[in-house]
């Protein structure tokens, strides 16, 4: 049973939709900036992928009141646009579900109200308590979009959007449903910016994913969904899907709470595990769409498994969090659908800001844009906390 | 230095949760990481905060833990240097 | 149908050993109650201890207990669900990044704030690499790891460890309380049910099943099925999603031999359970359960684990049993929601 990619979604730093995301891609336009609507201490000093909409104009933008957490209004306006894109012909007489991915809920409303809340309960707004989990921000999503069969919520740190999107095929392939909204969203908040700050891999610069002088990453924030459909529904499209999901695997480092395996055997194991599933050869890969954070620890145990999966010769490779800084629980949707806009457009991203070789492997990530290019497999990585770590495989349908 | 390096003990048992460990158990030039007290990255951390909020320094590059925060000495020794409060 | 061949649960109730079952009921009094704690220090070492929120240490424990109730050292997969999450830690980061006004914040407790510590910790400490999932959506998040077990036994996957886990933290306790869900006046959990009344108490508890294609000496009995569903319009649409669900498994309602129910102690919601039990199940055990754990986003997973622990001694502890009609448990039906999120499970004997 294939999965078609039907539709995509998305809301960064670097674009409203997909539209305005391409033109960013074409003018190698970064969204890293400094810090404007977050409160924060950091705001002078730490660089992120804002969205620079205020929470009122985004909700004006999802038709939502603006009480909706910003991890909810992302994800409302970037699955939307998904949907519209698909265009799914009697979309309600379809099994349909919404497998959303996000790692703080409503967070960015429980960090104004926690101190006033926890010297007295009665102070806070309902609204405020009670989206503060992660599933609350998929509820309301969904409630929204009327999707009624499958919602659930998926939160393994940054691998989250990657495990969702991988979720919503299994459901499709096992015949439990025919339409999946699948992705992920998270909104900047206090809470995991002091949290990375803490860690000290913060870059207070904009970031530089695998150059060997990186610092650290940036934080970003957004939503990204792709509809997924069966055959079945895939021939009922007005418009022919572009993309098959062809490969994934989750797998798990066990190697440390947070830092990975030096030899990256969760990144080797999720690589190998989509591809063996694809059925393609490693040579047949046209890009990857890096995990890619800047961390040190992150990018030395990806680089070290890139190359013992695909020996010398590696595949053309870029890391996206260059333009939109690390989404969290959106990044594997938000890179999804990048993967798809880069074998639409025959387009190869360049990974910003790049200057100095990593002296652990030999290879370099494509620095400039490249337009023009074949590019018919994509490989896109999402790891994470806990040593979750997964990998999907797009194919272009001709 | 000597009442220095007392405290400092307290308070990396203290920060660093060690239920297990007391803090006159801790050698002034005993290894605090790996084979010594067997503390790890994560405790590196927790010290950078332990430096800045109870004297008042901030450590910018964490690279520089390992060599401030060899032993309990180091510690003390890179404090009474550098205190701002 | 997966077979459960390892189950053990940690809860408010001594529920850790499966030597017994339920022998006493522990009375709490008050509006919330916490978890029985086992020695955490057989299952970690000193230097990891220090650094744990009680989720993590009852969490990990009771899934590292499961695996070894199943004589499993590494599972084939492992996948979770957690309402709130990691949300004591979580808090008390929270309370560290305002009051130093992000000056001054300390990792340790953000690191263990993601919804995945629980499960990737265990995946650490039994050196599992595959597959590895967290959910956290309310009360579908259990549900939805159950699904996901499903399809990964058809998938090719076998011995998959499934579990739910919550804690009451402060937070989810205020938010408890400023939703209006607790019982207002002082409370004794044994009498949960006693009075017509307004409010639960909030619970905690963490359940685990290693789940097999092939059953064996340890077998406690099997998951048939689930199914979870938004809030029905009424009492005849839960009836009817209840009938379609038993009959896609195969089962009238007359073969049901014990319903166990999700009543929270709040009559004006379990108006609908009774509802439910009144028009299809008169003439099966009825058994209710928060009186043990109180009410939390993931509690179908300890009533999993009643129900396991039912198939297996075929026999029911008096302190469950809401309406007895002496039947032997060999099909059991478990019907809980919370807050618009519904779920049935459906276990039989084998």
């Amino acid at each position: 049973m294939q999965v078609y990619v039907a539709g995509k979604g998305i809301i960064t730093a670097i674009g409203n939709n997909v539209a305005e995301t391409l033109q960013s891609f074409r003018k190698s336009k970064s969204g890293i900036s400094h810090i404007t609507i977050l409160p924060t201490v950091h705001a002078g000093t730490l660089p992120a992928g804002e969205v620079k909409f205020t929470n009122e104009q985004l909700a004006e933008l999802a038709q939502l009141p603006a009480s909706v957490s910003r991890t909810g209004l992302f994800s409302l306006i970037a699955a939307r646009e998904a949907i519209n894109d698909a265009n799914i012909p009697h979309l309600n007489k379809w099994r349909v579900g919404f497998i959303s991915a996000n790692t703080v809920g409503g967070m960015d409303h429980t960090e104004n109200i926690f101190k006033a809340f926890h010297e007295d309960h009665t102070k806070a707004d309902l609204s405020d308590v009670e989206q503060h989990d992660s599933g609350a921000v998929t509820g309301i999503v969904a409630e929204k979009l009327g999707i009624k069969d499958f919602v659930t919520t998926i939160s393994t740190a940054c691998s989250s959007s990657a495990n969702s999107i991988m979720y919503g095929a299994r459901l499709i392939k096992n015949n439990l449903a025919d339409v999946i909204i699948a992705g992920g969203t998270d909104a900047l908040c206090r809470f995991t910016l002091n949290g990375f700050n803490s860690l000290m891999i913060l870059d207070d610069r904009p970031c530089t994913p695998y150059d060997e002088n990186r610092k650290g990453l940036n934080l970003g924030e957004g939503a990204g969904y792709v509809v997924l459909v069966s055959e079945k529904v895939a021939e009922t499209l007005p418009k022919k899907p572009s993309a098959k999901l062809v490969g994934y695997a989750n797998a798990n480092d066990a190697f440390h709470q947070t830092a990975s395996s030096p030899e990256g055997k969760g990144n080797f194991l999720a690589m190998t595990g989509a591809l063996a599933m694809s059925g393609l050869p490693h040579e047949a890969i046209d890009y990857i769409n890096l995990h890619g954070t800047g961390t040190l620890n992150n990018d030395v145990s990806e680089s070290i498994a890139i190359q013992r999966v695909f020996g010398m010769n590696v595949p053309k490779m870029s890391s996206t969090k260059a333009f939109t800084g690390h989404t969290l629980g959106a990044c594997a949707g938000v890179e999804a659908v990048f993967s798809i806009i880069a074998m639409e457009e025959g387009m190869i991203f360049p990974n910003l800001r790049w200057q100095t070789q990593m002296k652990e492997v030999p290879f370099k990530p494509v620095t400039e844009l490249m337009t023009g290019v074949e590019v018919n497999h994509v490989m896109s990585n999402s790891f994470g906390f806990g040593g979750n770590c997964s990998s999907l495989i797009f194919s272009k349908i001709k | 230095m000597e009442e220095l390096m007392k405290t400092l003990k307290q308070q990396i048992v203290e920060q660093l949760n060690l239920q297990h460990i007391k803090p006159e158990d801790i050698g002034d030039d005993q290894p605090l990481f790996v084979e010594g007290l067997g503390l790890d990255s994560i405790d590196a951390l927790e010290l950078i905060v332990l430096l800045q909020q109870k004297y008042g320094v901030k450590l910018a590059n964490p690279a520089d833990g390992p060599k401030i925060f060899h032993s309990v000495r180091t510690f003390a020794e890179y404090i009474s240097q550098h205190r701002t409060k | 149908m997966l077979y459960i061949n390892g189950t053990v649960c940690i809860s408010p109730q001594n529920t850790s050993d499966n030597s017994v079952f339920l022998p006493e009921v522990k009375p709490y009094t008050g509006n919330k109650i916490y978890c029985v704690d086992v020695d955490y220090t057989k299952f970690f070492d000193p230097g990891s201890i220090r650094r744990m929120g009680r989720l993590i240490k009852f969490g990990t424990a009771a899934g590292m207990l499961t695996l070894k109730d199943a004589g499993v050292e590494t599972p084939g997969a492992i996948s979770t669900g957690t309402g709130y999450g990691l949300m004591d830690v979580s808090q008390k980061f929270l309370h560290n990044v305002i009051d130093s006004n992000e000056t001054s914040v300390s990792p340790t407790s953000f690191i263990q704030s993601t919804h995945n510590t629980v499960s990737s910790n265990i995946a650490l400490m039994s050196g599992c690499h595959a597959h590895n999932n967290t959910f956290a959506h309310r009360g579908f998040s259990f549900e939805s790891s159950l699904l996901d077990a499903f399809l990964l036994a058809k998938e090719g996957y076998d011995n998959i460890l499934v579990g739910a886990y919550d804690e009451v933290s402060d937070h989810s306790y205020r938010s408890m309380k400023r939703l209006g869900l607790l019982r207002e006046e002082p409370c004794t959990n044994t009498e949960l049910f006693t009075a017509e009344q307004k409010g639960t108490i909030a619970g905690e508890a963490a359940a685990f099943f290693l789940l097999s294609k092939e059953k064996n000496e340890n077998t406690y009995g099997a998951f048939a099925g689930c199914k979870t569903f938004s809030a029905p319009a009424n009492a005849d649409e839960l009836k009817s999603i209840t009938t379609a669900f038993l009959s896609a498994n195969n089962l009238s309602a007359n073969e049901l031999d014990v319903v166990v129910s999700g009543h929270c102690g709040d009559s004006r919601l379990d108006a609908l359970n009774e509802a439910l039990i009144d028009s299809l199940f008169t003439q099966q055990t009825i058994l209710v359960y928060k009186q043990l754990c109180g009410e939390y986003m993931t509690s179908s997973a300890f009533a999993a684990w009643l129900a396991a622990r039912i198939m297996k001694l075929q026999s029911i502890p008096e302190t469950l049993i809401k309406v007895n009609r002496q039947r032997q448990p060999k099909n059991i039906l478990l019907y809980n929601s919370h807050r618009g999120n519904h779920a049935l499970l459906l276990f039989k004997h084998v």
